[in-house]
């Protein structure tokens, strides 16, 4: 237990301290991620979904296979059918997810600037703006707009995206996963022909 | 109950850490897809009410156990890399903190002035350009403004990196082993109750995503493949459904 502890703690230090390092080396890429909204999030989210996702939903399913001892092979099959529909959900999923994270920020955005240009309002408070906009803070009243804009926008992109799920993404996916079905279908049989000429 | 709406209220806040909005508002998208698929499957009439005794808490604890291990490793994580980068903003000498933020500063205007990736899109009235420039820079120089700018958006980039990081093993290591592992049991069990489904062809239980597909009626497409009873065919109330 003690050996474990101090193993962990270890971790932790040089996790930390290389943290420290990277941002000590590059505060400049820090600084530019800083403004970073549920789009960036998304994107980044479903690049490894695309990639690492169905590689996982393979490599869970053999281990069922093989730990459960299964001797039709069924779960690694499905586990394939499994690994497709990931690539196919995150494909489609980020083109609409992009789009209405936008679209909401976009909105929350600009009616956040509206309505924070009345001073006095609980919406001008979260702008900063005590009384007039003038040249002078418009960059710091429009700076809290964006804020304000991203996260809020963010939150109620996720409302939103509870009826598009199912509207506009369910039937999207699919297409695009008969799409990838059919790829992979060619790809194996090409293979499988290739495996008899040569043999 | 108002504490945790506080707590969210407050989390939302760009101007607390922008990490924790991200890794917030995405295990909010997550909770809302794990039940709204234990809803349709709640509500699913291919169902039994038998099956559905044991599907919808197994939806549950799935979403739960996800969107948990999710959170709790995210938050501490992005504790950390905070607090590594305030140490690292106080290694910096003033001079390298004066030259970094009047970097940071011309690239922002450079940014605001040329719009979204040089493309023009979203590019800022010369009010505001100029407000900026009076804000941020004075004979050359960063300002305080502009310091103190610099300084929060390298704690809260650190942050910002730490929730992809999350959000990178989340969604791609952690859901799929407990979305798979969950599925593959809820599908043993309902092959052990009722041996004649293994047999039978792709029904597609409450999978909404297979609903209205197809030329000849709903369920055609899904019947036509005759696929095998399956893990995929009893994953729509975990994670793997509806994704926001």
């Amino acid at each position: 237990m003690k050996i474990n502890n101090i193993k962990q703690q270890n971790f932790k230090g040089d996790v930390y301290n290389s943290v420290t390092k990277f941002v000590t080396k590059h505060p400049a890429a820090c600084a530019a991620l800083a403004g970073s909204s549920v789009i960036g999030q998304k994107v980044v989210m479903s690049a490894a979904e695309a990639t690492v996702g169905p590689a996982m939903d393979i490599g869970v399913g053999r281990v069922i296979t093989k730990v459960t001892n299964e001797k039709d092979n069924r779960t690694n099959q499905s586990s394939k059918t499994q690994a497709i529909r990931t690539a196919a959900q995150a494909i489609g999923g980020t083109i609409v997810g992009v789009i209405v994270r936008g679209a909401c920020i976009a909105a929350s955005t600009a009616l956040l600037a509206k309505a924070g240009q009345k001073a006095g309002t609980k919406f001008a408070d979260l702008m900063c703006n005590s009384g007039k906009i003038d040249p002078k803070n418009i960059y710091q009243f429009q700076e809290n707009a964006s804020k304000w804009g991203k996260s809020i926008g963010g939150a109620i992109a996720i409302g939103v995206m509870l009826f598009t799920n199912f509207i506009i993404d369910a039937p999207f996916i699919n297409v695009i996963n008969e799409k990838i079905t059919k790829a992979v279908d060619k790809i194996s049989t090409k293979k499988s022909e290739k495996a008899v000429n040569n043999g | 109950m108002a504490k945790v709406v506080d707590k969210l209220i407050n989390s939302l806040n760009p101007n607390v850490s922008s990490g924790k909005t991200l890794l917030v508002l995405n295990a909010l998208g997550m909770a809302f897809a794990a039940l709204s698929n234990t809803f349709a499957a709640a509500k699913d009439k291919n169902t039994s009410a038998e099956d559905k005794k044991f599907l919808i808490p197994a939806g549950l604890v799935t979403g739960v156990a996800n969107i948990g291990i999710y959170f709790g490793m995210t938050k501490k994580m992005i504790d950390g890399f905070e607090n590594s980068a305030k140490n690292a903003i106080k290694n910096l000498s003033d001079e390298d903190i004066a030259k970094k933020s009047l970097e940071f500063a011309n690239k922002q205007i450079l940014k605001k002035e040329k719009g979204f990736l040089g493309t023009g899109l979203f590019k800022k009235s010369p009010e505001y350009i100029q407000s900026m420039k009076t804000n941020l820079l004075k004979d050359g120089k960063p300002t305080e403004v502009a310091k103190q700018l610099f300084k929060d958006n390298v704690k809260s980039g650190a942050g910002v990196i730490a929730a992809f990081i999350g959000a990178i093993v989340g969604s791609a290591i952690i859901t799929p082993i407990i979305r798979d592992v969950s599925a593959y049991i809820v599908q043993k069990r309902i092959e052990k109750q009722k041996p004649h489904l293994q047999e039978q062809p792709y029904f597609p239980y409450f999978d909404p995503t297979h609903v209205g597909m197809g030329p000849h009626g709903k369920f055609d497409n899904v019947v036509a493949k005759k696929q095998p009873l399956s893990m995929k065919n009893y994953m729509a109330f975990t994670n793997g459904r509806t994704k926001i």
